[in-house]
C-alpha cells in the first residue's frame, strides 16, 4: 500500500446478506475492487444504480467495514482509523446535510471548527475565504432550512471544505439542483482542486459532472471496475452521441422541417411539434447541425442534451 | 441550538394548558382530602406539577423516533464522518435544542403556580430544583439515546418510544408523586431512573429540601452514560460490519 497515494485499495469485497431465513441470500456489493487515485487528481467514479458506488465509498471513508481486502485512504486505513481520516477528508452527500437546518450555516462552521480543533481566529478566516470563494457571506448569516437548494449546497460544500481536507468524497452532488446552479458547483469544485490541490471523488449520474469536473473516469458496474480511462478519452469514445430537440410552433413545421433533415429523427415522445436529432459529433461537427436548425421557420424551443449515463455505460459492455 | 419562536409559543401554551388541568385536579383532590394529599399541600402540589410537566414538555417530541430513523435510514452514517463522538454530539445537541423550551416552560410554571398558589414553599428547595431540573433533562435524553440504540439492530424505534414514553408516565412520576402510590410500587419506581426525570426536580420544587435527590440524578446519569456510551459503540461496530 502506498502513502503517496491518496486512494490505494486492492481486491476491496463487500458482500451483505439479505432476506430472513429460507429466502436469505449474500450479495456482493463489491467484487474486488482495485483502485489508485493520485493526490490532486479529480476522478469521477460511476456506475449504475447498485453497482457497488456508494458501498465503495462508504468502505474508503470508514463508514464500513470490507469483507475482504484491504485500502489505505491518505495512508491511513479507513475502517480501523475513522476519526483520524474524518480530519483530513471532507465529504458531500447530495441527499443528505451536514448542516444543522434550524441555526445559520455560519454557526455550523463555528461548530464544525471546534470539532476539528481549529482555533477560532482560523475557523474565521476559513469561513470569510470561503464565503468569498462560494460567494455564500450572506448565506452564511441565514437559517439553513431558508435557503434554496442551490444555496443549500453552497453551504454544505463549506462545511465540506472548512478543515481543508485534502480529499473530497462528492455522492451526487449536483442532484436537484437547476442547471444555473449546476455550471456553479461545478466552477467551484475545478476552482478549489486548482487553489487547493484537493482530491476530488464524484459519483454523479449526470454526464455533464463527469465531463466538466473530473479529468479521469471509473466506471464500476457489479461491484468491479469494467473501464478506466482519462475523460479526454471517455469523451472522444463513448460521450460523442448529443440529442438536439428542437421544438416548432405547430407540427406541421416539425414535419416540414424533419423532412429536409440528413440525420437520424424521431418526433418527441407525445409531443410531435418538437424533433429530436441523434447527432455523434464524431462524424457530424454540432455547429452545422445548429446553423441549419437555426435556419429553420417556427422554432420555439432548442436543447443539446448529453447521451444519459446509462446509455454511455451500455455502450462500455458492447465494448468489453 | 435557536429554535423557532412559533415552536416556543406552542410549547409554551401546550405547557401551560397541561399544567392548568393537573393543577386544578391536585388542587381539588386536596381539598377534599382536608388540604394535603400524601404530605403535600395543594400549593405544593402544583409546584410539583408545574415543574414535572416542565421536565417533560421540554423535551423534543418523539426524539427516540427521530433517533431510530435516523440510524436506520443512514444518516448516522454521516455524523460517523465527523472526528467526534456520534453520540455525545448528538447529546450535547438536544441539549442545545431543549434549553430554550425549558426557558420557556419554566418562566411560564413559575407565572403560573406564583399567581395561583404563591411563592415556592421552600426558597432553598427550589433553588436546588433548578440544577435538577437540567440534570433531569439531560438523564431523559442520554436514556432515550440508549432505547434509541435498539434501531441499530432492529432499525425502527417505534415500539422502543411506545414502551419508553409509558415507563416515565407511569413510573416517573410526572402526573402524579410517587407517594401516592402503593408503598412497594412506590419503593420499585424511587429505584428505577425514570424517577430522576420528573419525580425528583418536582419533590424539590415542592418544598422538599433533600440534597441527596441530586446525586441520585448524577449517579443515574454517569450509569446511563455510559450504558448509551457502549450501546452507541456497539450499534456503530454492528452498522460497520453489516452495513445496515
Amino acid at each position: 500500500m502506498s502513502d503517496e497515494l491518496a486512494i490505494d485499495a486492492r481486491e476491496l469485497r463487500r458482500s451483505f446478506t439479505t432476506g430472513r431465513r429460507r429466502d436469505r441470500r449474500i450479495v456482493e456489493a463489491v467484487c474486488g475492487l482495485d483502485l489508485e487515485v493520485n493526490r490532486g487528481e479529480r476522478i469521477a467514479f460511476i456506475g449504475p444504480n447498485g453497482a457497488g458506488k456508494s458501498t465503495s465509498i462508504k468502505m474508503l471513508t470508514g463508514i464500513l467495514r470490507p469483507t475482504s481486502g484491504e485500502a489505505t485512504v491518505l495512508g491511513l486505513v479507513p475502517w480501523e482509523q475513522r476519526r483520524e481520516l474524518a480530519r483530513r477528508i471532507g465529504a458531500l452527500f447530495g441527499q443528505r446535510s451536514l448542516l444543522w437546518t434550524e441555526i445559520p450555516a455560519r454557526a455550523t462552521l463555528e461548530m464544525l471548527g471546534v470539532i476539528h480543533g481549529l482555533d477560532d481566529e482560523h475557523v474565521r478566516s476559513r469561513i470569510e475565504l470561503l464565503g468569498e470563494i462560494l460567494e455564500a457571506r450572506e448565506l452564511f448569516d441565514q437559517p439553513v432550512r431558508t435557503l434554496s437548494l442551490g444555496q443549500r449546497m453552497r453551504c454544505e460544500l463549506a462545511a465540506a471544505m472548512l478543515h481543508e481536507p485534502e480529499l473530497l468524497f462528492l455522492d451526487e452532488p449536483t442532484i436537484g439542483l437547476d442547471l444555473l446552479a449546476k455550471q456553479r458547483f461545478r466552477d467551484l469544485l475545478l476552482l478549489l482542486n486548482r487553489e487547493l490541490q484537493t482530491t476530488v471523488f464524484l459519483t454523479s449520474h449526470d454526464v455533464a459532472d463527469i465531463e466538466h469536473v473530473a479529468e479521469r473516469a471509473v466506471v464500476v458496474s457489479d461491484g468491479s471496475v469494467i473501464y478506466d480511462a482519462s475523460v479526454a478519452v471517455l469523451r472522444g469514445e463513448l460521450l460523442t452521441n448529443k440529442s438536439v430537440r428542437v421544438g416548432f410552433s405547430s407540427v406541421e413545421q416539425a414535419g416540414a422541417f424533419a423532412d429536409g433533415i440528413d440525420l437520424e429523427w424521431r418526433f418527441g415522445a407525445g409531443t410531435p411539434s418538437v424533433v429530436v436529432l441523434s447527432v455523434d459529433t464524431n462524424t457530424t461537427p454540432i455547429g452545422p447541425v445548429l446553423d441549419s436548425v437555426m435556419a429553420a421557420d417556427g422554432i420555439v424551443d432548442l436543447s443539446v442534451v448529453d447521451a444519459p449515463l446509462e446509455e454511455v455505460i451500455a455502450e462500455i459492455y458492447e465494448r468489453r | 441550538m435557536a429554535a423557532q419562536p412559533a415552536a416556543l409559543i406552542v410549547a409554551g401554551v401546550f405547557y401551560l394548558m397541561v399544567t392548568a388541568i393537573l393543577a386544578g385536579l391536585w388542587r381539588a383532590a386536596a381539598d377534599a382530602s382536608g388540604g394535603t394529599v400524601v404530605g403535600y399541600t395543594a400549593a405544593a402540589l402544583v409546584w410539583y406539577v408545574a415543574t414535572s410537566e416542565a421536565a417533560t414538555i421540554a423535551l423534543p417530541p418523539r426524539m427516540i423516533e427521530d433517533i431510530g430513523n435516523d440510524i436506520g435510514s443512514g444518516t448516522i452514517g454521516v455524523e460517523m464522518l465527523r472526528p467526534t463522538s456520534v453520540l455525545w454530539l448528538r447529546i450535547a445537541t438536544e441539549v442545545g435544542q431543549m434549553l430554550p423550551r425549558l426557558g420557556v416552560c419554566v418562566v411560564v410554571g413559575c407565572f403560573f403556580a406564583s399567581v395561583t398558589v404563591g411563592a415556592p414553599p421552600d426558597g432553598a428547595a427550589i433553588a436546588l430544583a433548578a440544577p435538577a431540573l437540567v440534570l433531569a433533562i439531560a438523564l431523559n435524553i442520554v436514556t432515550q439515546h440508549v432505547f434509541a440504540s435498539a434501531a441499530f439492530w432492529i432499525l425502527d424505534a417505534k415500539a422502543t418510544w411506545f414502551l419508553y414514553q409509558k415507563l416515565v408516565f407511569v413510573t416517573g412520576g410526572m402526573l402524579l408523586p410517587l407517594e401516592v402510590l402503593p408503598d412497594s410500587l412506590e419503593t420499585i419506581t424511587k429505584l428505577l431512573p425514570f424517577s430522576a426525570m420528573a419525580y425528583i426536580p418536582a419533590r424539590l420544587a415542592s418544598g422538599h429540601f433533600e440534597p441527596e435527590l441530586i446525586a441520585i440524578q448524577v449517579a443515574w446519569l454517569a450509569v446511563l452514560g455510559t450504558a448509551a456510551h457502549l450501546s452507541f459503540r456497539a450499534g456503530e461496530r454492528h452498522m460497520t460490519s453489516t452495513g445496515s
